[in-house]
Parts: structure tokens; C-alpha cells; sequence
């Protein structure tokens, strides 16, 4: 997982973009606002002017606007709303539609047929089968109950006994929206803990016995556990000691890493092994630092070594906001590993803040997920040796490099002793990291280097970071869980929408359709991103349409005449437009299922990020609220 | 002497519209000086309209042209009509469930469309469209709740309502299990939540087997005893007669008639004797007074509704179980018998 610069935003700068005030979030929410209500009035003018004459179709839209504000809004009953939502509740879970979450607890039970047990990290197999599970069922469910309810209301005409009593349209909607939440909060609760059970039951197990234990030279035991669940693991034991430093005959140490766990084994004095249960799973919360690169020179870059075309294919704005929207964000925005050469002067520098004893009692824990690039094939056999150098931000005082090797595809785990040996001023000392290396602001330094010569390392910012702890494993599928509770939220929002002007499956498919181009929005701005920079890739439909059909490859030029050429493209060119402004006027869902990856990776769900997804979704129901009201007024419930 | 219950009805002569009207009128400035701060006037239409049109906005059908009604308080008014005649979009434009295409709608004074005015209606639909899913009593609780009613009132309501419409026994059942007359009485109850001033019933004995729709109609008298006002729609033109004061009448979407009952339905030149037991010599002697005096006459015992017939028997069968003797076998054979009999009778009685 590649985290982009979007994602380290606080709550507030992706807010308010402090720099870039035109990729704001609250820029794009106001102009979404204000587009709504322009276009509302717009079309909610047409259509009364045809229906009632230009004139008197004016004060038809300004009594709307008018009841709205002045009697309907203020005039929203708790207890109706209240009401309407018990009903929607009931409706839904008369209806059995609990049944998805036995549905749900059976994809779980045959789960063994399609989750490879020999995978290598069965934790984050099992954690993103259940998110993905929950997830889509979740979001079928949603659109289902949603779109079909408000329509079949209409259809068997039950709503005539509900809107001929005291009952505002606003009531209607949010009765729908607020039931069919509650309908889905029931069914995320005990999927989310069956979820928990089935992860955590399901990657606990037990190692009971050791074999060839062989007692090295330095008195530490090393052996091997059986063969459990496909695999095993490899340990070294110390010999445990007193305040006194005397032995106490017992021994105790940790296995290594197999498929992200390890487990803690003891002896007791009698000689007998205890291997205790695997570690709970963690959440790592993660303190990232600012990214600095260096050329082989030693001059300072904005990115690292491009080994290959990475940045080139990367692609997309990501979310610019409305800046994309109306061009104004040009290149490509999205990160990509940026290398750094070995055996030269070439460096990743980090500056990591807030670096204090009380957040790091016991030492620095450094987390490493880098990606090793060979120019030349070298020892096979041995990884590339990268190092590590804690320095002081201003004064030149840095501790000696610590050199580990490479380890791609895994998260690294590099614990930096608090007090080591280092150079102050090309004095040899011992350092302490807090006192000596850690500036007043608490910033420190941490240097990242390529050992071997002519072979490459890669790093992102996101690769590198300070472990500050680690959240319980359950609280962080909870905060999984509350964004697949947003997803929903949004779906249920947008199905009441279009079911108060349309019929049941069409406003369904009308709100498939929304997710499905919230779900490509990355795709689009990609897309637009190579139509932008004249990059050949596939073009826009047409373009596409006509390079399969004549078996063209992607990245040549389009083999068509001058002026076929310039319709296809500029045709293109106006289907991608108008697909991005609607994408970016959509909720970015693959954001939001995104979150899962955090959860199946190990990271902690940064509390910043379920904010922002919670501000979205809010100002999304909010539109879909106001949307939903205006066409229920309107509409002849009986016609 | 045989006790003579002699009882003679003359009505007044109406001919033209332009005296329905105002005849009513006055019958009604009388109710209204019952002094009630709505001006007596519950509904009033005024030129009201309604054309449907299709998707493209082109003319369908047009379903009502310049309906001029005023529903007065107290009052039953009922609409009738044959099937498309407009009553029922009548009443879709009173509740604000359609808009007019022209004119307005005023209910308890205030335009159709505000949503405020439903606080004091009552609306029976059709068909009872309610929620399948819900028990009765959840049902009647729910409607309270959009009343915004307190929980301790709303129980209270709820239970005395159950027990208006005989649901006791079925309270806990969902809709689903219920029967057509069972739905129609929870519609009813729904419709009563509020304790409404204006009761819409839209075909309100449709469904109902004859002691439903007669306990529909005491029903709909006894809502009037209490000063409500009730509008409601039929084409079961005996009920109409049996509750309304002044009914409509429709016909593709213009109004017919309108008039109080009593007075549409009287017959001007034809005059009605009731009697009890006539011996054959008096029946003879009224025979040739009214012969000398040029008109004609025919003398023969009233026929029950068979309404009170059907009423009867079962009153009597759930007095006293069992089987009852049959008075007739119905054949065609007898019922000629029974022609023939009724023939010769009056052939005598001509004599």
C-alpha cells in the first residue's frame, strides 16, 4: 500500500487546502451546493413553467423554496421522523432482510474453500475477505432496500395514508434515510463480530512441542517449532536475569516472523518449552516524516531516482477537486517509489516530528517497507544492504549507520536503541538519541542509504515511519467498519433520491450507476490526465472502440486520417470532460473502501481520514436530503 | 277500529337547478348559524380542474372541468358518479394527492397543498392501502404518531378505536392475515386517529358484507351526530341515499346535480299513501274516488329492502342458532306461482 500525499492530510488541510485553496474539499462541497440549487431551480422552473405558464410558474418555485424554509424545515417533527424510521425499520426487517447476515456467517463457514491456507500473510487474507464480504453485501443491501421502498409505496399506495396526515416530505425522506441506517447498523454490528471471531479464531493456533534445540556458544538456545498450519518457526532464547545480572535458569525469546506472526516461547528451569499462543493482531500506528532526496552528488531532488517509466505510468490527479475539474492541475500527482543509489552520496531523508521519550518509552521502533531494484545481478542469494542513521536536524551530530538487509514485500521492523554510539562533530561518543540527537522541537533525522554500490533502494513516504504504539486489532476493524457504515449511508442516501422521482429498478440501476462512476472516478481523472499531457494510452471510448477493432496496440499513435483523428479525439475529449465533472461531483468510494486496506495491512485507520469520510458522506445526505425534498413536493403522489 | 297510520308526502315542485341551489342554501345558512368560526364552509372548490397529461405533457384526459362544490359543517355530502366520472380525483384534489390544473381547492379555509390542514382530516382510501406488515395495533399507533401524539394518548386511542371496529380479538395480527372487511376496518380506525372534523371515505361499503357496510353507515351518522362533516364517494347509490344530506352528481367530469337528497329524489306528481292493513272495500272506494277524478292508481304491499331483510335473518339466527325454516324454495317455477297470485289480486282488487 502506497500511501498518496492526499492521504497524510489532517482533517483541516484536506478541508481547506491552507496552499491550494482550489482543491479544497469545502471549495468542492460549496460549488456542488451551489450547482445543485442553480440547476434545481433551473429544471424546478421549467417544469412549472409548463405546467402552470411562465408567470405563474415563478411563484410555484418560490412557494417551493419558500415552504421549505419557512414552514417545513422548522415545522420537522423528531417523533414523525422518529416514526417514519421505525417504520422503514420494521418494513426492512419484516421483510427478513437479516437474512444477508446468515448469508454472510455461511460465506464465512465455506470461507476454507476459496482462502488459500498456505498464503503468506494469512492475516491480511482473512482480514480484507471479511471487509470486501461485508462491504459489497452491505452496499447490494443498501441499494436494494433504499431504491425500491419510496417507489413501492407509491406503487401499492400506501404512502396516500401517510401523506394526507400531518406529514412533511422532509419527514418522508428522512424517515427513509435515517430507517434504512438503522436497518444497516443492526446487520454491520453482528457481521462486524463475526467478522472479529472468524479472523481471530481462525489464525489462532497452537504450537506444542520443540525440536533440535541446541545451546550456542553464548548460552542462548536455538531451535525449532513443530509443523503446524503449514508452516513453523525458528527461535532464540535468552537466558533470563536478575537486577544482579545473575541467571535465573529460565529462558525466554521470540520466534521469527512466519506468514505476520510470531510467538513468545519460554522455558522453565525444569527444561520444559512453553510456546505461547501467536501475538494478537496489531493495529500500527504509524508517525510518518517529511521526505528529502538526494542525487548521488549530494544535491537535494524533489524525487527520487526514476528506475524505470513508474512515473509515467502512474497517472491521474488524484482528487484535485474542482482545480482538475476546470484544468488547472496539471501532472501527475501520484507517488510512486523514488530510488536512491548505492554506495554514492545519494539519500532518503526523513524529518519525523514530535520524537519524545513519553511517546517512544521503550526506543524507536522504525518500520521499513522499501523495494530493491538491481542493476546488475550481483549475490542472488543475499538481499541489498541498505543503512539507517539517526542525525540531529541543525547541529552535525549523527549516531553510527545501522545496517540491516532488504526486505521487499514485508514490513521491516527496526528497533533503534535509545543510546548509541555516534560522531559529534567527528567525535566519537555515545549519544543519547532523546537528549543529543533530537532537536527542541522535538524533529529528528533519520537517514536512509543504499550500501551497495550501483544497485538501487526504494522509498516513499509512506514507507518509512516511526511507531509511536499499536491499537487493539478490534478497534481497528471497528473503524473499518464505521467506514463501510459510511459507504452505506451514502448508497441509502442517493437509492431515496432517486426513488422519490423514479421507479423502483430505475432508481436502483440510476443509483448503481452513481457508485459505479464514483468507484472509476480514479480511472477517469487517469484518463483525463493522458488526454491532458498527450500521452498515448488508449484514448478516450471512442478512441478506444477504434483501436480495438483495428487490433491496435495502446501507446501508438491513433491510425486514422488527419481529420477522423481530430473528431474522434476532440468527441473523446468531451465524453472524458463531462465524465470527470460528473466523477468529481460523485462520492469517491474507492477512498472509502480503501480503508480497508489500512485494516488488512496492519495500519491503524488514522482517525483524520474516517473524519473526512464522515464530513463527505454528512454533506452528501445533506444535497441528496434537500434534492429528495424538492421532488417530493412537487411530484402528484396520486398521478 | 284498525289502528290507520296515514301518513301523506307532498313535496315542493323543484324544476330548475338555479332553486336546488338556492333552497339548499337556505337550509344551510341555518346550520351555519350554529355559529362556528369557519363560516360553515369545510371544502370549497373553486372552478376546479384537472386535466392528466401524458409524459410529453400532452392532454390525456380531462378529468374534471370547473367544479364549483362547498361541503358544509355537520353536513354528510356525498360525490356520486359512474366509474370515471371525476369523483374520485375530486377527492385526490381535496387531500393535495393531485394538483389542479386550474382553480383551487380550499380546505378548513387553507389551499389543499399545506400540509398543516391534514391535523384536522380523516381520509379512508379505496381500498385500505396500509402497511401488510404491521399488526392492527401497531398500525393505529403508528398513524398516532404522525399526529405527534403523546404515547399515554395514543394508547388510549388506539385501544378505544380497536374496540369501535371490533378488532379485539385480532389486534396482534399482522394485515397480511386479515381479511377484506378486517383491512376496511382497520382503514376506518386509521382514519379516525386524530378524532378528525372532515372524514373523507372514498367507497367506504365496498368490501363490506351487509352488516359491515350498515354498521359503516350508523357509523357515518353517528360521525354527523358528533358535528363532523363527512364527504364521501360511492357509486352504491342505496348508501348514498341511507346517510347523505346533499349529494353531487358526476358524470365525465361535470357536475350534474346537486342538491340535498330528500329533494332530488322526490317524485313531483306522484302521490304515496301508507296504510296499515286496508280492508279490500276501502281499497276500492279510494280506487274510484281517484278514478272519478281522472288519475290512476295501483295498490300493493311495500317490499322491504333486502338490506333489512338479510339484517333480519341474521339477528335472528344469532338469537337462536340453528337451522330456519325456508319460507320459499326460490325456483323459477314458484316465483311464477307467486306472479300469477300477485296478477290475480290485483286483477280482483281492479274490479
Amino acid at each position: 500500500m502506497i500511501l498518496q500525499p492526499e492521504d497524510f492530510w489532517s482533517f483541516y488541510e484536506w478541508l481547506m487546502r491552507p496552499e491550494s485553496f482550489l482543491e479544497s474539499a469545502f471549495l468542492q462541497g460549496i460549488v456542488l451546493f451551489v450547482l445543485a440549487i442553480v440547476i434545481g431551480l433551473m429544471v424546478g422552473y421549467i417544469i412549472s413553467a409548463n405546467r402552470y405558464g411562465p408567470g405563474e410558474g415563478f411563484y410555484a418555485v418560490a412557494r417551493a423554496v419558500r415552504d421549505l424554509i419557512r414552514f417545513d424545515l422548522p415545522g420537522t417533527s423528531a417523533h414523525r421522523v422518529f416514526a417514519l424510521a421505525k417504520l422503514a425499520f420494521k418494513e426492512a426487517i419484516r421483510r427478513r432482510v437479516l437474512f444477508v447476515v446468515f448469508l454472510f456467517v455461511g460465506l464465512l463457514l465455506l470461507a476454507g474453500w476459496y482462502l488459500n491456507p498456505e498464503s503468506s500473510d494469512p492475516a491480511r487474507l482473512y482480514i480484507s475477505f471479511v471487509l470486501t464480504a461485508t462491504n459489497y453485501l452491505i452496499l447490494a443491501l443498501a441499494l436494494f432496500i433504499s431504491a425500491f421502498s419510496l417507489p413501492n409505496d407509491i406503487k401499492s399506495r400506501t404512502i396516500y395514508t401517510i401523506v394526507t396526515k400531518p406529514v412533511r416530505a422532509t419527514e418522508i425522506v428522512l424517515g427513509r434515510m435515517l430507517g434504512f441506517m438503522a436497518v444497516g447498523t443492526v446487520m454491520l454490528v453482528p457481521m462486524g463480530m463475526f467478522s472479529y471471531l472468524f479472523v481471530s479464531r481462525g489464525l489462532n493456533h497452537q504450537h506444542s512441542e520443540v525440536v533440535d534445540v541446541v545451546e550456542e556458544a553464548d548460552g542462548t538456545l536455538v531451535g525449532e517449532t513443530d509443523f503446524v498450519q503449514d508452516h513453523k518457526h525458528s527461535f532464540t532464547l535468552y537466558s533470563d536475569i536478575d537486577a544482579e545480572g545473575n541467571a535465573l535458569g529460565t529462558y525466554s525469546g521470540l520466534t521469527d516472523v512466519v506468514r505476520g506472526h510470531r510467538h513468545i516461547v519460554r522455558r522453565d528451569a525444569d527444561g520444559n518449552f512453553e510456546i505461547l499462543s501467536p501475538e494478537p493482531l496489531r493495529a500500527r500506528i504509524p508517525s510518518y516524516g517529511e521526505i528529502q532526496f538526494y542525487d548521488r552528488g549530494g544535491n537535494n531532488k524533489d524525487a527520487g531516482v526514476d528506475i524505470g517509466a513508474e512515473r509515467l505510468d502512474a497517472g491521474g490527479y488524484g482528487s484535485a477537486g474542482i482545480s482538475r475539474v476546470i484544468g488547472l492541475s496539471r501532472g501527475s500527482r501520484k507517488i510512486q517509489h523514488g530510488y536512491v543509489e548505492g554506495g554514492t552520496l545519494g539519500k532518503a531523508e526523513f524529518t519525523f516530528q514530535n520524537v519524545t521519550p513519553e511517546r517512544y518509552p521503550n526506543g524507536l521502533q522504525l518500520d521499513l517497507s522499501l523495494r530493491a531494484y538491481r542493476s546488475y545481478k550481483g549475490d542472488i542469494e543475499s538481499g541489498i544492504r541498505g543503512s539507517v542513521t539517526m542525525k540531529h536536524p541543525t547541529k552535525d551530530i549523527e549516531s553510527n549507520p545501522k545496517t540491516f538487509v532488504i526486505n521487499e514485500y514485508e514490513v521491516d521492523e527496526l528497533n533503534l536503541e535509545t543510546d548509541v554510539q555516534g560522531t559529534d562533530n567527528n567525535k566519537t561518543r555515545d549519544l543519547n538519541v532523546f537528549e543529543d540527537l533530537v532537536d527542541e522541537n522535538g524533529q529528528l533525522l533519520v537517514i536512509i542509504k543504499c550500501l551497495d554500490r550501483s544497485q538501487y533502494l526504494g522509498v516513499t513516504q509512506s514507507g518509512v515511519y516511526l511507531r509511536a504504539g499499536d491499537n487493539p486489532f478490534w478497534w481497528n476493524l471497528t473503524k473499518a467498519y464505521v467506514s463501510i457504515w459510511l459507504q452505506m449511508a451514502m448508497v441509502i442516501a442517493f437509492g431515496v433520491m432517486f426513488s422519490t422521482f423514479l421507479s423502483g429498478p430505475v432508481a436502483m440501476v440510476a443509483t448503481f450507476a452513481c457508485v459505479l462512476l464514483g468507484f472509476s472516478a480514479e480511472q477517469v481523472y487517469d484518463t483525463r490526465h493522458f488526454i491532458d499531457s498527450g500521452i498515448e494510452r488508449g484514448g478516450g471510448p471512442i478512441e478506444s472502440m477504434v483501436r480495438l477493432l483495428r487490433q491496435d496496440a495502446m501507446t501508438t499513435q491513433l491510425d486514422v486520417d488527419t481529420t477522423a483523428a481530430k473528431v474522434i479525439k476532440t468527441t473523446d475529449a468531451g465524453i472524458v470532460y463531462s465524465l470527470d465533472a460528473i466523477a468529481t461531483a460523485l462520492p469517491n468510494l474507492p477512498k472509502m473502501v480503501g480503508t480497508a486496506e489500512y485494516a488488512a495491512s496492519g495500519f491503524d485507520i488514522f482517525g483524520a481520514l474516517l473524519l473526512r469520510h464522515a464530513a463527505a458522506t454528512l454533506g452528501y445526505c445533506l444535497l441528496a436530503f434537500i434534492i429528495s425534498y424538492f421532488f417530493l413536493k412537487s411530484r402528484e403522489i396520486a398521478a | 277500529m284498525p289502528n290507520f297510520a296515514l301518513s301523506i308526502r307532498k313535496s315542493l315542485t323543484v324544476d330548475t337547478d338555479s332553486t336546488v341551489v338556492a333552497e339548499s342554501e337556505t337550509a344551510n345558512a341555518a346550520q351555519a348559524g350554529n355559529g362556528d368560526s369557519d363560516s360553515g364552509v369545510v371544502i370549497e372548490t373553486r372552478n376546479l380542474s384537472k386535466i392528466y397529461r401524458d409524459f410529453w405533457g400532452r392532454k390525456k384526459v380531462n378529468a374534471l372541468k370547473s367544479l364549483d362544490i362547498e361541503v358544509r359543517k355537520g353536513e354528510v355530502f356525498g360525490l356520486l358518479g359512474p366509474n370515471g366520472s371525476g369523483k374520485s380525483t375530486t377527492i385526490k384534489l381535496i387531500l393535495g394527492l393531485l394538483f389542479p390544473s386550474s382553480g383551487r381547492v380550499l380546505v378548513f379555509d387553507k389551499d389543499a397543498s399545506e400540509t398543516s390542514k391534514n391535523e384536522r382530516i380523516g381520509y379512508l382510501p379505496e381500498e385500505s392501502y396500509l402497511y401488510k406488515f404491521l399488526t392492527a395495533e401497531e398500525t393505529l399507533d403508528f398513524y398516532g404518531r404522525l399526529f405527534d401524539m403523546s404515547g399515554a394518548a395514543r394508547k388510549q386511542r388506539v385501544s378505544e378505536l380497536i374496540e369501535l371496529v371490533g378488532l379485539q380479538g385480532a389486534k396482534h395480527r399482522q394485515l397480511r392475515e386479515y381479511s377484506k372487511g378486517m383491512t376496511r376496518r382497520v382503514g376506518l380506525a386509521q382514519a379516525l386517529i386524530n378524532d378528525p372534523d372532515l372524514v373523507l371515505l372514498d367507497e367506504p361499503t365496498t368490501g363490506l358484507d351487509p352488516i359491515g357496510s350498515r354498521e359503516m353507515k350508523d357509523l357515518i351518522l353517528s360521525l354527523k351526530k358528533q358535528g363532523k362533516t363527512v364527504l364521501l364517494c360511492s357509486h352504491q347509490l342505496a348508501d348514498v341515499q341511507d346517510v347523505c344530506d346533499r349529494v353531487a352528481i358526476l358524470d365525465q367530469g361535470e357536475l350534474k346535480e346537486l342538491g340535498r337528497v330528500a329533494d332530488l329524489l322526490k317524485v313531483q306528481d306522484v302521490t304515496e299513501i301508507h296504510t296499515q292493513r286496508l280492508r279490500p272495500e276501502v281499497e276500492a272506494e279510494i280506487k274510484a274516488i281517484i278514478e272519478r277524478e281522472g288519475g290512476t292508481c295501483t295498490i300493493d304491499n311495500p317490499t322491504a329492502t333486502m338490506e333489512d331483510l338479510f339484517l333480519n335473518i341474521v339477528r335472528e339466527s344469532e338469537a337462536r342458532p340453528g337451522a330456519r325454516r325456508v319460507s320459499g324454495t326460490g325456483t323459477p317455477q314458484e316465483a311464477a306461482k307467486e306472479d300469477q297470485k300477485t296478477e290475480e289480486s290485483q286483477g280482483e282488487a281492479g274490479q
